[in-house]
This record gives C-alpha cells, structure tokens and sequence, in this order.
C-alpha cells in the first residue's frame, strides 16, 4: 500500500503534470481561460488517462515493443471516442460546454506519456494510482492557471453561470491579453518561475 | 528460419487485433447512443424553435429550411447560417417572421475570443435583430441598424453579414414556393 501512495501522491507536486513534465502544454494553452472549462478538461482527461492506463497495463505483457506507440494510441483515441459519444447522447449539456476540447484528449501528452513511461511497465493496481494521482495534478495546474487568466482577464470569476466575486475597476477595463494566447504563455511561466523559486517544485 | 517469420508476423497481429476490438466496441457504442444522440439533435432544435416562437404547434423542415405553422398558419420561418468569425465558425439559428422581418436570432456555437468576441453571443447584441427589417441588417459604420461589440468588429461584421446573406437567400427560397 505504501508504494501505491507514492505512486498516487508523486503525480500531485513532485512530477505534476503540467509544471514539472511541462506535458500536455498544447490544452493547457488552450482550455485554460476560465475554471469551467478547467474542470471539463479535468473530468474528460481523468476518465481517458484512468481507462486507457488500466487497459494497457493490463495487457502490457502482449504488447510487442515494436508496435506499443500505434497500440497505446489506438487504445487513447477509442477512449476518447467513447467519452465523447456517451457525453453527447447522456450528457449534453456538458458535452456542450466541452466542444472542441474533448477530441483534443487524443493528443494530450499527459495520456500518452503515462501510457509509456508507467502504465507500460507496471501492473493495473498502481496504474491506477499513477492515473489518479497525475488527473489531480493536472486538475490543479489548470484550475490555479484558468483562475488567475479568468479574473485577469474579464475581472469576474463565474463558476457554470454564477458569478462568485469580481473586482471593480478591472471589470470595465480588463487585462484581456490574460484570455488570449500570449497570457496563457505568460501565466504559466510566471507561475513556473515562482514555484521553482519557493521550492514548491525543482 | 520460420521462428523468425513468426516473430516478425506477431507485431503485425497484435496491432490488427487491437484495431479490431477498438472497432466493434467503437461501432457498438455508436450504436447504442445513436439513438440517444439523434434525439438530443432533435430536442435541441426543437427547443430553440419554441424560444423564438412560442406559439408554434408544428414545424415542417425541408431544403434547410425549418417552416414553422401553429394551426395551419405559417407563423414563421427559421434556418441555420454560418460565418467565418476571429476564431472559426460561428453558427446562427436565424428566425424571420415573414419575407421581410427577422424575429430573433441564436448564436448556437462559436469560437471567439472569450469575453471580446464571444460577447456576441450576449443578450445585448442578439437582442439588437430582434424585429428587425432585413433591409436593416448591416453594422451602423455600413448604414444599418446593429451596433458592432467594441473591440470585436470581426465577430460583430461576420454574424450579420451571415444573418444578412443567408436571410436575403431564404427569403428567395420562400417566395419562390407559394
């Protein structure tokens, strides 16, 4: 049990996902303009990288190295195929809200990555671990990133519709380079530089 | 010498049959939500047609053109137009109340730059078609009625002009068929 908490919590902080790997930069970039979007991405990539970690682990012992890459890739994309036709014909209002970011999972590296580097070597008990522990990691780089672009950049912060708080004054005028691409590069490298500088990561 | 043949046949295999399974569970699952997902499609429409006009009993839909009848009057018209904004496409149910009056508009997906150009998809512009003459459909720098969103031209120019070209098509399509 010891081993699977450190498989678990390792994918948190010390090699979290996004900081750390610098993995799965391209829907960070992307996805990362405001919390809800966050949390869909979290919830579409959590549910692929816990299927097809399991999967491949689980047959990892058949897996010719030759072919493992269009293996692991074939397995990532069904996934991803059926997460999204079941959000569409269950769950449509988030399947909705999702919209461009749910087929954008087949080219997460932080799918793929966990597939080679983990779910490729070890057995189904800890790709499980590792598959939670590094969902949660993402989840938290993308809700700290999409939290300081959205209140930057439209000076609210709405959570599914609700508006929690906004600040007046950045409101009228907001930062709206923090929305747009060059604020997403801008966030996530001085978020980089300020969690290496404290020592939160090395 | 067939050891070696073996070996070579065996990543070929594995990858066939992988593709194999991923294929019927991926034909299965559209199968099952086929259905589902077909009725959402159908439910969404419907859903929008009854926002633009509450009054409508029945909806007839032919050459992408949905004809919207309450006791054998036709109270309307309502159709899909797209146009290339800042981000992609953006994708508009346009509703007219007759050959020369737009009723109101849906932006039903877009693209635009969130809190700029997305502002499109806001009350306060939609609002702007309400009961507007299709004559007057054109940004107010171009002599029309519609006020373009600050800072966001291109989002603005590209939903009326869809509005506007697809409108004036339609309204052809209409009084073509009596």
């Amino acid at each position: 049990m010891t081993r699977w908490r450190k498989d678990f919590l390792k994918g948190i902080i010390v090699s979290n996902p996004v900081f750390v790997l610098v993995l799965g930069l391209c829907p960070t970039l992307a996805i990362s303009t405001s919390i809800d979007n966050a949390l869909g991405m979290t919830m579409g990539v959590t549910i692929v990288l816990l299927g097809s970690n399991i999967i491949i682990s689980a047959i990892r012992k058949i897996i010719p190295n030759s072919v493992r890459i269009p293996v692991f890739i074939v397995i990532i994309a069904s996934f991803v195929t059926i997460v999204s036709l079941t959000f569409q014909a269950y769950f449509p209002d988030i399947y909705e809200s999702l919209g461009i970011f749910l087929p954008l999972i087949v080219v997460n590296c932080i799918v793929l990555g966990r597939a080679e580097v983990f779910a490729s070597k070890n057995s189904v008990f800890y790709s499980i671990a590792d598959a939670l522990g590094v969902a949660i990691g993402f989840m938290l780089a993308l809700l700290i990133i999409s939290f300081i672009r959205q209140l930057l950049g439209t000076g609210a912060l709405t959570i599914f519709g609700n508006e929690l708080f906004s600040l007046p004054g950045l409101v009228e005028h907001p930062l709206s380079i923090f929305i747009q691409a060059p604020g997403a590069f801008l966030v996530i490298a001085l978020l980089m530089a300020l969690f290496k500088h404290t020592g939160v990561i090395e | 010498m067939k050891n070696s043949k073996a070996k070579q046949a065996l990543p070929i295999l594995v990858l066939t049959v992988v593709v194999l399974i991923a294929v019927s569970v991926l034909s299965f699952t559209h199968d099952i939500t086929k259905a589902a997902i077909a009725e959402q499609k159908d439910n969404k429409v419907k859903n929008m047609l009854k926002e633009m006009f509450p009054s409508i009993e029945n909806y007839k839909y032919e050459d992408n053109l949905y004809t919207i009848s309450s006791q054998d009057d036709i109270i309307g018209y309502a159709f899909l137009a797209s146009g290339q904004g800042y981000g992609g496409e953006i994708e508009i149910l346009v509703g007219l109340e007759d050959e020369n009056t737009v009723k109101s508009i849906i932006i039903i997906s877009q693209t635009e730059t969130p809190g700029i150009g997305a502002r499109i998809t806001e009350k306060s512009f939609t609002s702007q078609f309400v009961n507007l003459p299709i004559d007057d459909i054109a940004l107010s720098r171009d002599g029309g009625k519609i006020d373009a969103l600050t800072g966001a031209t291109i989002s603005s120019n590209a939903t009326v002009n869809a509005v506007r070209e697809t409108s004036i098509e339609k309204v052809r399509l209409i009084k073509e068929v009596p």
